[in-house]
């Protein structure tokens, strides 16, 4: 499974919605559970799945799919 | 530890809620976000929607990242969850009636608030305030929380919890606080006691929920996300999210599902390690060494659920006098025969065994935990028996000690000293039960067996120390009751000062032991010579021993000598009280034309207490 299909399993499960109304350019404003409070269960989803830690200061940057890919690459994931 | 991808496709694979709920419960494994999603889904797969909970949150810092794991919670227990978040930061408004809270009608109301919010002058180090001053402070914010709690109490059903976020770091004088005569934790602790004891003492449905005890489970770095507190006013770490809400959870089933009752304990590899019938009294393991130490603790632990009025009862598969022999010689058991309120040690399938027990503690098997190492005892009772909850024992000695702490079903909301004693009320019960059939055996009639129990009855009239206990007895006797009134205690109050009205109760002891408050009978003077039986009522628990009919005749030896010559009773038939049906006809009362009962007490005078076999005292 490449990054982007685990990162997409990621994101449909924690903001129940279906897999397919994600793609690789996404952002926050596309998807209406998206929201403030989606965003932070998103975040720490992530921290959890990919066993990585995200500053606080990052937060707000991860907004869209391709965001959270480079940080995921920054951060060592495969 | 995290959750591997496997085994959360073995727990994803699982058959049933029970068993999903109960290998979650069990496991220690950390569960990311989606993975608690998914679980979540699939425990609602396999059991739709359960009982509806409806729970409402108020709150002084962040809530609603709580729903996940809220979610994951009530679907374990088997729970539909309905939350409503008041509006952030919206405490005192949410009291009102017409609020969002009031409209929500919550089962379970939770109130997230922050020591700070008790008292402005929290804001600032309690260390440097003098002795009085801390004192003043401890008591006008715990008088304050209780203010606010009063509010809350008076608009919402079901009950209210209360909880205090724990310190987000250690106390300000560091390791010496704990010595320190000035100590923050012991303040703390102090008002906790002053909440806790305002509570008990002012609402009824209220509960205080410490978050201080999850703080020890987890560990304070763990406890706490700086990051989400500091940007978003959310507290918790995922660990701890979910630690809240299983407690919350936890609260919502006991409110929800009939009380547990009895722990049905299996013995070889629960109470010992090992096989009894093949290891013997000196091969199993118990004792000071490992594993032992294991299953002594578990003994230990077992005692802790007795003492919170759960009755523990034994359900086994081996020889009697095997079993017998550990409870009775073995240095290291700790729970012996009379801790248990009844066995079942026999070969017979282990569901037909806890329907006898069921039956024989006249407990619905909807109030029993199934404990048993075994996968194929357990699988057999969940299959036969889906209404009694199934733990299966742990392999690993190390696990068996706390397999039963996380356990939703075994938390209590209350307990009296009625609930203390149930075990041994229950214990004595059974010693009584056993004489009886051994003189059954032996060819000994009733009124032998009833003579051998020594009984002695005291009865007391118009006596207001036990005013609570009488007025319970009405509302909660249903079987021998002849009117069913029911009467709560200012009422109870105005029968025992009015002139014209008799209250008597009795308790009744034997050489097994003494039962408590078990009987009433009120009765008033109509005019002159007549007298009305307004209720007499018995409990269950001393039917068949004949002292519902030394009650009523030395009841009727007292009217007598107050100048009573005719009491008039009714029988009103209810769908519970049919074993009262034939009881005035037995004693001398005669139908009457309008539907009632008289007895002339110059026709048939009262009995003496000679004819019964129980030693009568009547205390005025």
């Amino acid at each position: 499974m490449s990054t982007f299909e685990q990162l997409r399993t990621v994101i449909a499960e924690t903001l129940n919605v279906p897999g397919d109304s994600i793609g690789e350019t996404t952002t926050a404003e596309e998807l209406t559970a998206w929201d403030s409070l989606g965003h932070v269960n998103l975040m720490i989803a992530l921290e959890q799945t990919f066993d990585i830690q995200l500053d606080v200061e990052v937060f707000p940057t991860l907004n869209s799919v391709p965001a959270i890919l480079d940080q995921l690459r920054a951060q060592g994931v495969e | 530890m995290k959750l591997t991808p496997e085994q959360l496709n073995t727990w994803l694979g699982l058959e049933s809620r029970a068993q999903l709920a109960q290998a979650l419960g069990a496991s220690r494994a950390e569960i990311t976000l989606p993975q608690a999603r998914r679980l979540t889904g699939r425990l609602e797969e396999l059991e739709g929607a359960g009982h509806p909970l409806r729970l409402a949150i108020v709150h002084s810092y962040t809530s609603d990242l709580l729903d996940p794991w809220l979610g994951l919670e009530a679907a374990i227990q088997g729970l539909g969850l309905d939350t409503y978040h008041a509006p952030y930061g919206f405490v005192r408004q949410e009291a009102e009636p017409g609020s969002g809270l009031d409209r929500h009608t919550p089962d379970l109301t939770l109130l997230l608030l922050q020591r700070e919010d008790l008292h402005p002058d929290l804001a600032a180090p309690l260390a440097v305030r003098d002795a009085d001053e801390r004192a003043a402070l401890q008591q006008a914010a715990a008088e304050g929380l209780l203010g606010t709690v009063g509010r809350f109490r008076a608009l919402v059903p079901g009950q209210v919890l209360v909880t205090l976020l724990p310190a987000l770091h250690g106390p300000g004088l560091g390791l010496f606080d704990a010595h320190s005569d000035r100590s923050e934790l012991a303040w703390w602790a102090g008002l906790k006691q002053a909440l806790t004891a305002g509570l008990r003492e002012r609402f009824h449905g209220t509960l205080f929920l410490d978050l201080d005890a999850a703080l020890c489970d987890i560990g304070r770095p763990d406890y706490f996300d700086p990051r989400l507190w500091y940007s978003a006013r959310f507290p918790f770490t995922p660990a701890a999210a979910r630690d809240l809400a299983r407690r919350v959870i936890a609260i919502g089933a006991a409110l929800k599902y009939p009380k547990a009752k009895v722990i049905a304990l299996d013995a070889d590899n629960t109470l010992w390690g090992g096989i009894i019938g093949e290891d013997g009294l000196n091969g199993i393991a118990l004792g000071p060494d490992y594993p032992g130490n294991c299953y002594a603790a578990f003994q230990r632990r077992l005692l802790d659920y007795q003492s919170r009025g759960l009755i523990l009862a034994l359900c086994s598969k081996n020889n009697p006098a095997d079993l017998d022999q550990v409870l009775a010689e073995h240095p290291h058991q700790l729970l012996r025969d009379g801790h248990f309120a009844a066995r079942r040690v026999n070969w017979e399938p282990k569901p037909a065994n806890l329907a006898a027990l069921a039956e024989e503690l006249s407990l619905g098997l909807d109030s029993f935990v199934f404990v048993d190492d075994s996968d194929h005892e357990c699988a057999a009772v969940r299959h036969a028996l889906p209404q009694v909850t199934v733990v299966q024992v742990p392999k690993n000695p190390l696990e068996v000690p706390g397999c039963l702490d996380r356990l939703a079903r075994l938390e209590v909301l209350s307990l009296t000293s009625e609930d203390l004693a149930k075990t041994r009320l229950y214990a004595e019960e059974r010693r009584r039960r056993d004489r009886a059939r051994q003189m059954d055996a032996g060819g000994g009639g009733l009124d032998e067996y009833l003579h051998s129990l020594g009984m002695r009855m005291r009865i007391v009239i118009n006596d207001a120390s036990h005013l609570a206990r009488l007025a319970q007895l009405t509302n909660k006797t249903n079987q021998f009751n002849l009117t069913t009134r029911r009467y709560d205690e200012q009422r109870m109050q105005a029968f025992l000062d009015a002139d014209d009205h008799w209250v008597a109760h009795f308790s009744l002891a034997d050489v097994f032991g003494d039962s408590g408050v078990v009987g009433l009978a009120i009765a008033r003077r109509l005019d002159g010579e007549l007298a009305e039986l307004d209720t007499l009522l018995m409990s269950c628990r001393v039917i068949g021993r004949r002292a519902e009919s030394a009650f009523l005749e030395s009841l009727l030896r007292l009217l007598a000598e107050a100048g009573i010559t005719q009491v008039v009773a009714d029988y009103l038939p209810t769908a519970k009280n049919g074993l009262a049906e034939g009881f005035l006809p037995k004693h001398g009362f005669i139908a009457t034309a309008d539907g009632r009962f008289l007895r002339d007490l110059a026709q048939a005078p009262p009995r003496p207490a000679a004819d019964f076999p129980i030693a009568v005292e009547l205390a005025r």
